[in-house]
């Protein structure tokens, strides 16, 4: 009989460090487990709690899942201090994930805070596999300080991708740092894509969804082509238990991706 | 096929008692204990030889419980795939309307959406629910203000409604009827006399009620939804969370109330997830991982447990998420009272325009 909150082993096979509070942890799960990009998992440490985390990895990568999280909860601390070659438990995935082919023959404006680079990190793979189906990838990647970013060996590579253009910046600077400096906001003034098809795609800290959010509608985005990743405190997955309701969704069952159309009348979004 | 029979009370007393051979039965007995102003009931296991008790309100405990509990274990893990007990064969009797009103959101959260719950699903499966007219109504019974009648017309399998000596027995699903026939010597079919004394009744009781809820002036339920969604700024939610002690009875006590929350914990060497009811009312229940709480004010909290009810389930499936059974305004402590957080939204909203 299926159990719905059954999870199932992964080995821990690996733990990245990305910064001196985020870690990316790869995870080979025992039992086959796929997921959309944008979708979430719910990640147990046995005996111990779970927390919900969007995958940062390729979902065309079948046989390992990457999942980057930032120290900020008991769980988190505690996946920090584990090591390699435990078993965690892994259930899901939940959400409807990025509709990519909503994207396709688009400029796709990917803009990302801290470490919500994480699950923008699994969509660009996915765009970079099918690059010819879209018509330009834009990167505005925003951290507090240049020891905050993540994914500082890959970004330059990506840079060199055909269609892919990516810029950076840092809150606050530093000696080495030759960079932008300045909030996120101050690299989305003049974007390099045709607005009449563009789709934004947002992910970060609540407080700077909400000014890239309002930065794009004045940019002239459309309400119906900024999509955002909500997060709460999603506890079942399944739109059961209650927790991460937002309006009149869930944010486990109906999103975690959202559209600013759908979510605008709806009050304290960015709570 | 008849489906609407007779059963006299004592041969009620004994088809009841019978069924203990093949169930679990649930009924309700009469709280007198501490009893200041009415009677309340309150279920319990029946036991051999004891006299089935008609209650004419609701019980104190929600159908709920029956159904998800306080707290409980849902599942194991990286240990070999077990098969789900099957849950014990249940008789609840006593249950009355607005109980099946609000279960349906109930049903609609656990049988329905992305997932089956399967331990909700066996259970509901596993249960029978003898219902009965409401015969009385308690001070903070309002269910015709949601336009739920105090007497059920779906959701049970059998319902009852005392009639002179006995009971008619209505049968509202197969497990209904597959009941009657086992125990067929106990029913007759009831006679248009009977049935038309049991409409007597039922109004006797509807014109009862109306008369005692008209005076207080409560929200129609089509003015709730858009009351919560336009009230959204005013300062009612703080006012009446002044007495809140947050101590969530009234989203435990609820009928239709079924927020949980899901756990780890490790017990012999066996991984667990236990599950157990939460409530929109406790300080933490939006905390996330750093301590950011979206809900952190008390009077948020309010607000979203009524939009919750009222809007949310307006939205997804046509109903309010309350069924007047006012479980709630018993439970509280700070004498908060739904009917009058609604009533003070109308009146504010109705000055403003």
């Amino acid at each position: 009989m299926k159990n719905i909150f059954r999870p199932i082993k992964a080995t821990l096979e690996d733990v990245i460090s990305e910064t001196s509070n985020i870690k990316t942890f790869v995870l080979r799960p025992k039992e086959e487990f796929s997921f959309r990009t944008g979708q979430f998992v719910e990640l147990t440490i046995p005996g111990i709690g779970e927390a919900p985390f969007t995958p940062s990895s390729d979902p065309g990568n079948k046989e390992k899942i990457d999942i980057t999280i930032m120290k900020a909860g008991r769980v988190t601390s505690l996946l920090h201090t584990s090591p390699k070659n435990i078993s965690l438990g892994i259930r899901g995935p939940y959400g409807k994930g990025y509709p990519l082919e909503k994207f396709y023959g688009k400029d796709v404006f990917i803009v990302g805070g801290g470490v919500g680079l994480a699950p923008l990190r699994s969509l660009l793979f996915s765009l970079f596999a099918e690059i010819d189906k879209y018509h330009k990838v834009v990167l505005r990647y925003g951290a507090r300080s240049p020891r905050d970013i993540v994914y500082k060996d890959q970004i330059p590579k990506w840079q060199q991708l055909k269609k892919v253009d990516i810029i950076t910046t840092v809150d606050v600077g530093d000696a080495q740092w030759s960079g932008n400096v300045g909030l996120i906001t101050t690299i989305l003034k003049e974007p390099p894509v045709d607005l009449k098809k563009a789709v934004a795609i947002v992910c970060g800290p609540p407080i700077m969804m909400k000014f890239v959010t309002l930065k794009l509608l004045d940019l002239g985005f459309n309400p119906a082509e900024i999509f955002l990743s909500m997060e709460k405190n999603m506890s079942c997955g399944l739109g059961k238990c209650g927790h991460c309701r937002l309006g009149s969704f869930y944010i486990c069952k109906d999103g975690p991706v959202f559209t600013y159309e759908q979510l605008k009348d709806v009050h304290d979004i960015w709570d | 096929m008849y489906n609407i029979y007779y059963i006299s009370a004592i041969q009620l007393n004994e088809f009841i008692l019978r069924l203990r051979g093949s169930y679990t039965v649930f009924t309700p007995v009469a709280k007198v204990e501490n009893c200041t102003r009415e009677i309340d009931y309150s279920y319990r296991r029946l036991g051999a030889g004891e006299e089935v008790v008609f209650n004419p309100y609701r019980p104190v405990e929600p159908l709920k419980s029956f159904f998800t509990r306080a707290k409980e274990e849902v599942c194991t893990y990286f240990t070999p795939d077990r098969p789900v007990d099957e849950p014990e064969k249940t008789v609840i009797f006593g249950v009355k309307s607005c109980d099946i009103a609000g279960h349906k959101i109930q049903d609609f959260v656990f049988l329905e959406g992305v997932e089956v719950d399967t331990l909700y699903r066996l259970r509901r499966e596993n249960t029978t629910i003898i219902s009965g007219d409401c015969t009385d109504f308690k001070q903070v019974c309002h269910c015709l203000s949601w336009e739920i009648l105090p007497y059920p017309t779906w959701g049970f399998d059998l319902n009852l409604s005392p009639l002179n000596e006995g009971y008619i027995v209505e049968v509202g699903s197969e497990k209904g009827a597959a009941l009657i026939k086992e125990y067929e010597e106990y029913f007759i079919p009831a006679k248009d006399v009977q049935i038309a004394g049991r409409l007597a009744k039922r109004e006797s009781l509807i014109d009862r009620l109306r008369r005692y809820l008209l005076p207080q002036n409560l929200v129609r339920r089509e003015d709730a939804q858009r009351l919560v969604k336009e009230g959204h700024n005013l300062d009612t939610w703080q006012q009446f969370m002044q007495t809140c002690v947050e101590c969530g009875g009234c989203n435990f006590i609820c009928d239709t109330c079924h927020c949980f929350l899901l756990a780890d914990k490790q017990e012999k060497h066996e991984n667990k997830k236990i599950r157990a009811w939460d409530a929109c009312l406790y300080a933490n229940y939006a905390r996330v991982a750093g301590g950011a709480n979206p809900l952190k004010l008390r009077a948020q909290r309010l607000r979203f447990r009524y939009t919750k009810k009222f809007d949310f389930f307006m939205d997804n499936l046509g109903l309010p998420a309350c069924c007047g059974c006012g479980r709630c305004i018993e439970v509280c402590p700070g004498k908060i009272d739904i009917r009058e957080v609604l009533k003070d939204l109308a009146k504010k909203l109705s000055v403003k325009e």
